[in-house]
């Protein structure tokens, strides 16, 4: 069996026995859950949120789901894409909670990018105005590292999609930088 | 190949053709600034992750899971019965069964059983469970009153105890509403009424604990 494939089924079955455990009400295990998680989860939150305290929120809304939903989870894919998919969802709740506040405007066009501004800052502009699901698989591949696979399992995408938004993403960042810095 | 700039964008697509690309850029200053911001935005990426440490947060996550498990566990005979419930209910529920072991020792001790009239037996049920429901009512009232003293002051806080707090009391009124609602279905199950006081109990001491603190 190749060793890509035994490491799989090996994190799945680790995976699906921490989610039993946490099912049979031991916390314990499911902090381990967090330990491995939670970091990367709240960067992908204030990612979206762009507020610490709600991507907090929106990473404890999402703990609580994966608790409650824990009995239904499939492991064809691993525990991580169905966790991120959660988090995901908790996200655009908050912004749509946010829009319905009232007094709460839509967000600005984000403004134009400077020209004297360093490349990651310039790219974190640049982001704001690509379109969203083209900056989603860029920051969960190139920001926080997850695989293709990965990726189209997080945004049920097939894999060949991410791979094609990544490459629409890196083409609208890299216009937009060059029209900044020219 | 010849590899022209226009085949750049392409080249970009297609990793296979990257060593092309790069042979050119050689020679092509445009198209070496392109390739170079190409490897660069993924290079500068991941250090537009967004790190910090949150002590409280599992500590949160943590008390809440914990009050929605003591809120769902099944109670064993002492919370069934409502051994530490309120002393109230209790006698309440004691009424009912104390009845029912009356009943029975009459029906089956007597050697010409007199048949009870349903009419009083029935009344004899409904009175007690009256009683239980008076008795819950009251409760109730005297819960709503701690909570009506105790809400601004949680509402009020931003605290992690305050915040579990909070979501501790929305689990319980959510745990009492669904409750009441199957008790309003089968007023005379004593099981689902001393589960109810439970609920009760396990929300006046939360709010009880939540004073003391504040105090």
């Amino acid at each position: 069996m190749p060793l890509a494939m035994a490491a799989a089924r090996l994190t799945a079955r680790s995976d699906a026995d921490l989610i039993q455990a946490s099912k049979r009400g031991d916390l314990s295990r499911f902090e381990e859950i967090y330990a491995a998680h939670a970091g990367r989860m709240k960067s992908i939150a204030f990612h979206l949120l762009a507020d610490r305290a709600d991507a907090e929120d929106a990473v404890q809304e999402a703990f609580l789901k994966i608790y409650r939903a824990a009995g239904a989870i499939q492991f064809d894919s691993g525990l991580a894409p169905w966790i991120y998919r959660i988090l995901l969802n908790c996200c655009y709740d908050a912004c749509r909670k946010r829009r319905r506040q009232a007094g709460s405007p839509l967000p600005d066009e984000p403004p134009a990018i400077a020209n004297n501004v360093p490349l990651q800052v310039a790219i974190r502009h640049a982001l704001a105005r690509i379109h969203p699901q083209y900056r989603m698989v860029f920051w969960l591949f190139e920001v926080e590292g997850f695989r293709h696979s990965e990726v189209a399992a997080i945004l049920e995408i097939p894999e060949g999609t991410s791979k094609k938004w990544l490459f629409e993403a890196k083409r609208e960042l890299k216009r937009l930088l060059t029209e900044s810095r020219a | 190949m010849t590899f022209d700039c226009k085949d750049l964008e392409r080249a970009l697509a297609v990793p296979e053709l990257l060593p092309d690309a790069r042979e050119h850029a050689k020679v092509c200053d445009a198209c070496r600034r392109e390739l170079w911001l190409w490897s660069e935005m993924s290079a500068a990426a991941p250090g537009l992750r967004e790190e910090w440490e949150t002590s409280d947060l599992w500590p949160r996550i943590r008390q809440t899971l914990a009050a929605q498990q003591k809120a769902a566990k099944p109670r064993g005979l002492g919370g069934r019965f409502g051994w530490r419930g309120d002393w109230r209910m209790m006698a309440g529920i004691a009424a009912v069964l104390a009845i029912a072991v009356s009943v029975l020792i009459v029906r089956y001790s007597q050697p010409a059983p007199v048949p009870a009239a349903p009419q009083d037996s029935d009344f004899l049920t409904e009175q007690t469970l009256k009683e239980v429901e008076r008795t819950e009512a009251a409760y109730r009232a005297s819960i709503d009153k701690l909570t009506r003293l105790v809400q601004p002051k949680l509402n009020a806080s931003e605290n992690p105890v305050a915040i579990a707090a909070r979501e501790k009391l929305l689990v319980l009124d959510s745990e009492i509403a669904s409750v009441r609602s199957t008790v309003s279905h089968n007023r005379f199950n004593a099981q689902l009424q001393a589960d109810l006081a439970e609920l009760y109990r396990d929300k006046q001491d939360t709010l009880k604990e939540i004073l003391q603190r504040a105090q």
